[in-house]
């Protein structure tokens, strides 16, 4: 069961990553799949982080005692202030250890 | 970067252009690896995941929804919708990668990731080297491979490493991917229903959560893009 998941999903990133590399495609999306498509990128990353910001251990937290938000609101000011992607990840995570060891 | 370089020169200098974000991949790389593990999956299929699927979202989301208990159907749709931005990947490179040979479209076909998109999709027909993308991608899939492997030895021995909030490195991660890209107001109502419907989703503990709440998001994005096209 585990080894056919691994295999399945391996076939269908690749698919994903090689169907349109392929020159005998004549398959063209439409221009209402590609704007759709284009909204991937910020609609599902950002799916992935909501539970992982919000729901720390499964529960729902909105309190400022809550290390994954409060690292999560510096990540942001971080990204839109240094305009680094790495400097961000890494200040962010350092300060999210920091919270965790402090609160 | 230009097409003319000697094929080992460019490939080496592909490999130290994606160094930076190889390293900024290891938090991420440990908690694939020690995820897998914890999940209880076997060392090979840890390895596996990372060897032949080589997309770190998507596995990350798998193992929890293994350990979760989900079907083999739930989680390959996942896959599919969490792994579709590389058909936006394989389209924009389309016009430097399909006229190259079969090995060559093969083997950038497999290792095309965000990450090596960010890294030529900037280059044309006449800047486009096939050893320099070999390099970044060759070079963040043996980071990536050896960061998964580091994770697995660590989580064998090392209990309780999926307690460290290591996953807080995939959200510093994808916070940092997105933040530049919310520039317009549908961009900014797509992550605003994502986000919302991704936390009640889950709240309710619905199996396929993140997969709706993506879509709401993607959806909700698309039709305000619509209707401010329309009304310009």
């Amino acid at each position: 069961m585990v080894w056919a998941v691994i295999i399945g999903m391996g076939l269908l990133v690749f698919l994903n990553r090689y169907v349109f590399l392929e020159p005998r495609l004549p398959l063209r999306l439409s221009s209402n799949a590609r704007q759709f498509l284009g909204f991937a990128v910020p609609g599902m990353l950002t799916a992935i982080c909501g539970p992982i910001i919000f729901m720390p251990d499964k529960q729902l937290n909105l309190q400022l005692d809550n290390p994954y938000l409060l690292s999560g609101l510096v990540a942001v000011g971080l990204v839109l202030y240094t305009r680094s992607t790495l400097l961000s990840m890494l200040m962010s995570m350092a300060v999210f250890f920091f919270l965790r060891w402090w609160l | 970067m230009s097409s003319s370089l000697l094929p080992r020169t460019a490939f080496l200098r592909g490999a130290v252009a994606i160094i930076p974000l190889s390293l900024a991949t290891a938090p991420w790389g440990l908690l694939a690896g020690s995820m897998a593990i914890e999940a209880n999956l076997t060392p090979l299929q840890g390895q596996g995941l990372s060897a032949i699927v080589f997309a770190g979202a998507a596995q990350l989301v798998a193992i929890g929804m293994l350990k979760g208990g989900a079907g083999i159907f739930s989680i390959l749709l996942t896959t599919l919708l969490l792994t579709s931005q590389h058909l936006l990947y394989g389209m924009s490179l389309r016009s430097v990668i399909a006229p190259l040979p079969g090995r060559w479209r093969l083997g950038l076909g497999f290792l095309l990731t965000d990450e090596l998109f960010a890294l030529t999709s900037q280059h044309d027909k006449q800047q486009f080297n096939r050893w320099y993308a070999l390099g970044v991608g060759l070079t963040f899939y043996l980071a990536w491979n050896l960061f998964t492997l580091a994770g697995i030895v660590l989580g064998s021995s090392i209990p309780g490493l999926e307690h460290l909030g290591l996953d807080f490195s995939i959200a510093a991660t994808f916070i940092a991917l997105i933040t530049p890209v919310v520039r317009n107001v549908p961009t900014v109502v797509c992550v605003a229903v994502s986000l919302f419907c991704s936390v009640l989703f889950s709240y309710w503990q619905w199996g396929s959560a993140l997969v709706l709440a993506g879509l709401a998001g993607m959806a909700a994005g698309f039709v305000c893009n619509k209707f401010s096209l329309e009304r310009n």
